[in-house]
Parts: structure tokens; sequence; C-alpha cells
């Protein structure tokens, strides 16, 4: 086995796994709510200390807030602090995501851009608009007056990293996350719900694009390695003819 | 040791400094990597390279990452593997997992004084590499004297990628050096073969 030209080559695949992950980010950098990953390398060592290059270890989940912002949707919520909202799918599975733009549909369910139903909320057919409190609580006006209907719950995970995602900013729950755990909302320091607002992701599409540059230039330097192993390769075939 | 010899044992210095470069280079974005460096040293067999770690430390860069650690001095984190290894690391990107352990991507357990170290809820890690939560010590990991952590840091490879492909280059043409040293030494001996003894 040619070490150089495996060390040049296993730079080159990490390398473009890198730039996979750096897509993905950009790509759902206007997702509410999404998480950005960066990819995390390691050293390949035969025994006796012999390096052999490197390897793309996986994409680490980075679960920072992002920027709160306004927006105009009738049910947008937004949690300010960890924790996920559960939701539901068609079948009943329940995922978890941070992504709050839910709209009312018109059996009473609260649904997010991708079907998936807040759990635990049903608006009665005669409320004419709600507002959500900092600690969850539904407050619905009716031609009445005003109530409380009901309350939206925030998760939190032991282990937030092991959770897998689903696409968007939509996670399934892991054995290794742990079980999910309800949080108290609207404590002073504890985290709090936003209504009327949105959390962007928390991918900068600047950073992205130093990432970008970098990891394409990390790519190219390995692929010099790669040329210089072949070239010397090759001169060695060729030493018989000078 | 004839000139073919040491020329051949030149090309083969080359050759293992290109693979060090390339490591190297392979590892640019490996945190906490630890760059590699050739030692050429002259010997009865001619020329041999000799592998050495380096010791630099790498740029230590904010994440924000809860659990990210940095190393600022000598040491390194103590880990073990899942074959119960306990092997030494400077890449400091962990994890909490649900039992309160820290695991780095490799899934090795981050080791505190007594076994694995444990980060309960609502504690973290100060610059002395101790667990504290509301004022009290929960857990700790011995660090060198003079070593202290960074939490929310990173350690960046210690790769100078610039350096690394002028070592490349540098490799390359010295190996095509000593193949044309054996190129004019076989073809000094082809004439003594063919030409100095001919029989007319």
């Amino acid at each position: 086995m040619d070490r150089a030209l495996f060390a040049a080559a296993s730079g080159m695949a990490a390398q473009q796994r890198n730039l996979d992950t750096i897509a993905d980010g950009l790509a759902n950098s206007d997702v509410a709510g999404f998480k950005g990953s960066v990819e995390t390398f390691g050293e390949l060592v035969a025994p006796g200390d012999r390096g052999l290059g490197t390897v793309a270890l996986g994409a680490r989940i980075r679960f920072e807030q992002g920027k709160l912002a306004k927006s105009g949707g009738p049910f947008d919520l937004a949690i300010d602090g960890p924790g996920f909202f559960t939701v539901t799918d068609a079948a009943g599975r329940r995922s978890y995501t941070r992504d709050g733009a839910f709209a009312r549909a018109a059996d009473g369910a609260l649904r997010n851009a991708a079907g998936l139903r807040l759990q635990g909320v049903t608006m009665p057919n005669d409320a004419l608009s709600a507002t959500v409190g900092e600690d969850g609580t539904i407050r619905a006006t009716f031609a009445s007056g005003t109530r409380a209907i009901g309350r939206v719950g925030v998760v939190e995970f032991p282990s937030p990293e092991n959770l897998r995602s689903i696409g968007g900013a939509t996670f399934q729950a892991t054995p290794a996350a742990g079980r999910p755990r309800e949080v108290a909302l609207g404590t002073p320091d504890g985290p709090k719900l936003r209504f009327g607002m949105l959390e962007r992701s928390n991918v900068s599409i600047v950073d992205a694009m130093m990432q970008i540059l970098t990891a394409q230039r990390a790519y190219e330097a390995n692929a010099k390695g790669v040329q210089a192993a072949d070239e010397m390769l090759r001169i060695a075939n060729n030493l018989q003819r000078g | 040791m004839d000139g073919i010899a040491w020329a051949a044992s030149a090309m083969t210095a080359a050759r293992t400094r290109l693979e060090i470069a390339t490591e190297n280079l392979a590892n640019v974005s490996t945190g906490g990597f630890r760059v590699v460096r050739g030692r050429g040293t002259l010997g009865p067999t001619g020329v041999a390279i000799r592998r050495e770690r380096t010791n630099a430390q790498g740029s230590v860069r904010w994440t924000g990452g809860e659990f990210d650690l940095a190393l600022v001095g000598r040491g390194a984190f103590r880990v073990r593997d899942a074959h119960g290894r306990v092997v030494t690391s400077r890449d400091g990107a962990f994890a909490r997992a649900a039992d309160g352990t820290l695991r780095d991507r490799q899934g090795r357990v981050l080791l505190g004084v007594s076994g694995a170290l444990r980060v309960p809820a609502g504690a973290r890690i100060d610059d002395g590499g101790r667990v504290v939560r509301d004022g009290r010590v929960l857990d700790r990991m011995t660090l060198p004297s003079g070593t202290s952590l960074r939490a929310g840091f990173l350690e960046d490879s210690g790769v100078d990628a610039i350096a690394q492909m002028v070592d490349v280059l540098t490799a390359e043409r010295s190996f095509e050096s000593a193949q044309k040293v054996v190129s004019a030494i076989d073809r000094t001996r082809e004439k003594s073969a063919s030409d100095v003894a001919r029989v007319k």
C-alpha cells in the first residue's frame, strides 16, 4: 500500500464530506429553527504511531440559539432557550422540532410547514384568535371573552447531540439521547416561549462561505499530495530509461 | 556502500518525507492534531528519516459548545475507547451522553481522577478541569501544572498547509535528483561494461 497516496486520498475524501456538511447547512439556512452542523475529523494511526491520514467522523449538530425575529404568521412560536416542541405526523409518530411556524388547520390542529402537528393542542372551532404566553399558556378569544384553553409544552433531552436529524429542523428520539423531559417554561432564567416570533437558523452564511473556501483549498492541497505521490511512482517506474 | 545504494537511500528518504507531508496535509482540519516532522540522519546505511511528533500548541478557537474543551499548555485528555484501552488525545470536541459522561466523536469516554468524568445537569467545567455545580466540586480531571482548560473553545489542527505544500514539492524534487544520480551512475557502469572492455 502506498502510504503517501493513501494519506492524501483520505484527506480528499474527508474534505469532500466536510463540503457536503457545509452545503447542507447553507441549503437549510432559511429554515426556521434549523441547527447547523460541523464535520469532525479524526487522525488514522497504525500501531507504532504510523500515521495513515484522516477520516471524517461525522457531523456534530450545534444547538446554539438562533436569532429570534418578529414574523407575520398567525401562530408563530419560538423557543428562547434550549428545548423542542413535540410534534406528531399523520401516523401519530412523535418527533421533535424547533420550527415553530404553526398554522391553524380546519380540524383545529396546529401544523407547521412540514405538516407536523403540535402535540396536545386543539383550537376550539369558535375561537376567533389566540395568543401564547411566555409560560406556554394558550389564551383564546371567543365572542364571549378570553379564556385559557391549554398549554404548549417544551421538552429537553439529556443528550440532544445524539438525536437523529430527519430533515430540516426536525429530530427523532434515540436511546442514546435519553428520555425527553418536560421543561418548566417562563421562570426568570429558564427557557421562554415567544409568540409572534420565529427562531432563525443558526447557520451564518458568511461563516459557511469561509468554511467552503477553507475546505476547497484543503481539498486541493491533498489533491497535490496525490499528484506528487503519483509522480514519484512514475519516476521510479522509469528508472531504467533514465 | 556504493553510489547507487546511497542514491537509493536518498530516494527512500524523499519518499518518507512525502508520506509525512501528505499525512500532515490530510489532517489539516483534525482538531488537536499534532504535526509530525521528519528528521534526517546520516548513518552507515545512508539517509534515514525519523518521525517525530511536535508539541506545538494549535490555535484555540471559540465555538460556544458547552463541552468543547481546549487544553492550553502541555498534556492531553485521557479517554477510554470501546475496547477498554486508555489513550490520550488532544481532541476536545465532547458531547454529554444521557448518563452524564462526556464522549468524543469516536465514542471514547473522557476520564477523570476516578473513572469516567461525570457532568450532571446544571454543572459546568472550569479552567482547572473541575466539574462544578453551585460552587461545589463534583469531579475533576488531572491536568499538568501550568496547563489550563477552556470550555467553549476547541484547539485547531497544528498543521500549516503552506509549509506542508512546500515539503511536498521539496520531497518530489529531491526524489527526482536522487533518481538522476542513480541514472548517471548506471550509465557510467553501462559504459564500462559495454564500451571499455569491448573486444574488436
